[in-house]
């Protein structure tokens, strides 16, 4: 087993590794092509000028873009590794999401009803696509919806990640990530309106898509088990900045028997699974301890979570991941505030193992630089016994 | 007769959506004043952020809420005199330029709308001349914007500096909200105030407007 490989699952086991490991938050586009040092090729101004978005709104709807596309996404998932191996991590959350249809020059949708909006940085560099909204509109929708593209997903992701694992898996940690959880799976083609009144009206709905998107996601981590990938995200924002957007009673209720199978599966599988959950988690994490996840991503200091609290409740059930601003600290911090923000992280969560040094999120604005920086406070600060 | 009233004010604050528009219509049939019934909804929700405040209610029992209050309205609306609802001023509220997010900004909409506001949504990835222009055409008393993405927060500045531009910044406050949203953002930016929730925008907006 390699260091970073030992390193990442001393942390995950809650054993004190050689040195706190390293965490890539699957960057943007322009963050990886940045690091490699390649030369960006933006599609912004080419998308703007209206010749050519005339052009493809007449011409994407008609061509099969699922095979061109998957391509392009194997591509960004191989860039993606590679990045993280050139800055040094121990690990990293590395996507391949071959779900994503263009619908038109603007619009991006994917096989399970979401509409999301072509996503460009200030220099025209594609990002993530931003979801903006839903096509499962009824239950009779549900029914229509074509899930062909849905049952053959596993295969994809079985077949990429076995060639991903056998470049890259040696020198890194791969969390694989392939596709959402389940509340975001339900609530993004609905609506989020339009998905909590269905938990009252239409239950029936909710619970057939709740067994569905549990089912594929087990069957999901099978496919990346079986490609010899060593770890999984389940990523699902249940909260927003202030607390969870639904009654945690009430998931429990939804998800709760969801989350025990698909940890239980992961854990047959011999997979560590980490859950990602965004916003202000700190009332959701002994459940996620409960439902066996093995490690927490990313609390959010801008949502007020604090390690040493996390650290507190949960540090001797689950590693803690993240963390580390994105808003300030890799963005415009000095290499004083980065040193310091990675010197505080360790002290509140590494004693004793457990915790995994990472940014809580990633966005185009992030700079490279402050990465590195974080990498290199990491190297300095976490080397066990601590002494920070 | 007021046995109505309560019983409305007490089925949106415990989010039984099935009861709202019957009790309304009950209370309409029975005689009731439709500005009444309209005030004990607003009670109900005035509840109904108590119990968000509280923490034994979250976001999504805000949507519910919403969805209570626009069944009640829909029975109650053509019945009530024009001017009752919007009493406390005209706020335009929108998702910033280049951020498609809105369920922050729904509820934010919902709240103000249930609190004696008149809300104009302009929507979502709204450029600052559209924002200018309802704020003029409605003589809005504050704006509320909405930004979830950290890249588009300069979107924030564009708007104040387009209400400056168009001499109207001196007579509006601006409120933001959203994930990314800081105190320290909101100083850089030149708004006004932030604010972490719906519950919290009522009473911001209510500062706003000296209610």
């Amino acid at each position: 087993m390699s260091a970073s490989h030992e390193r990442v699952r001393a942390a995950l086991e809650l054993r004190e590794p050689d040195r706190v490991p390293t965490f890539d938050l699957m960057n943007e586009f322009s963050t990886d092509i940045e690091i490699l040092g390649k030369k960006p090729s933006p599609l912004g101004p080419l998308i703007a000028n209206p010749r050519v978005s005339d052009l493809l709104d007449k011409v994407l709807p008609h061509v099969n873009t699922a095979f061109v596309l998957d391509k392009v996404l194997e591509q960004l998932t191989n860039l993606g590794a590679e990045a993280a191996v050139r800055m040094g991590y121990d690990s990293v959350w590395l996507p391949y999401f071959p779900v994503l249809r263009l619908a038109d020059s603007r619009t991006i949708t994917d096989i399970f009803g979401r509409v999301n909006d072509f996503a460009m940085d200030e220099k025209g560099n594609m990002g993530n696509p931003i979801y903006r909204t839903g096509l499962i509109t009824s239950p009779s929708a549900w029914d229509a919806w074509d899930k062909k593209p849905i049952f053959r997903l596993p295969e994809k992701v079985n077949r990429v990640f076995g060639r991903i694992q056998k470049s890259f898996g040696e020198r890194l940690f791969i969390f694989g990530f392939c596709n959402y959880g389940i509340f975001e799976s339900i609530w993004q083609p609905m609506g989020f309106e339009r998905f909590v009144i269905s938990i009252r009206k239409e239950r029936s709905l909710i619970d057939r898509m709740v067994r569905f998107y549990t089912d594929l996601f087990c069957v999901l981590l099978e496919a990346e088990a079986d490609a010899g990938i060593p770890g999984a995200i389940y990523t699902d924002d249940l909260c927003y900045r202030s607390g969870p957007m639904l009654n945690p009673k009430m998931i429990e209720e939804l998800f709760g028997d969801s989350y025990r199978r698909i940890t239980e599966t992961a854990h047959s599988l011999g997979l560590k699974i980490v859950i990602h959950s965004c916003g202000n988690t700190e009332s959701l994490l002994e459940r996620f301890a409960d439902w066996g996840f093995d490690a927490v991503h990313p609390l959010e200091p801008t949502a007020g979570m604090e390690l040493s609290r996390a650290k507190e409740l949960v540090g001797d059930r689950m590693c803690l991941i993240g963390n580390i601003d994105v808003s300030h600290i890799l963005v415009d911090a000095s290499r004083e505030e980065v040193f310091e923000a990675v010197r505080r992280a360790i002290h509140d969560a590494g004693p004793g193992g457990g915790y995994i040094l990472g940014p809580d999120h990633s966005h185009p604005a992030i700079s490279v630089e402050r990465l590195r920086w974080m990498v290199e406070a990491g190297r300095e600060y976490g080397r066990y016994p601590l002494s920070v | 007769m007021g046995d109505y009233l309560e019983k409305v004010k007490r089925a949106v604050t415990d989010l039984d959506l099935d009861a709202i528009a019957p009790l309304v219509r009950d209370a309409l049939d029975s005689g009731e004043d439709p500005n009444a019934i309209l005030q004990s909804m607003c009670a109900g929700m005035v509840g109904v952020g108590e119990l968000f405040e509280s923490g034994e209610y979250f976001l999504a029992d805000l949507v519910l809420a919403g969805e209570g209050m626009k069944e009640g309205l829909e029975v109650l609306e053509p019945r009530l005199q024009a001017g009752s609802m919007g009493v406390k001023g005209a706020v335009v509220l929108c998702t910033v330029k280049g951020d498609v997010h809105d369920i922050g900004k729904n509820l934010v909409g919902t709240m103000l709308s249930s609190t004696g506001y008149e809300v104009i949504d302009l929507g979502t990835d709204v450029p600052e001349d559209k924002v200018v222009e309802a704020v003029r055409a409605n003589n809005a008393v504050a704006v509320g914007l909405s930004v979830l993405l950290t890249p588009m927060v300069e979107s924030i500045g564009a708007v104040v500096r387009a209400l400056e531009a168009a001499g109207l910044r001196d007579q509006i406050k601006i409120a933001i909200g959203g994930a990314c949203t800081t105190d320290e953002l909101a100083r850089r930016m030149g708004v006004d105030a932030v604010g972490r929730d719906a519950v919290e925008a009522v009473r911001i907006f209510d500062g706003f407007v000296g209610a």
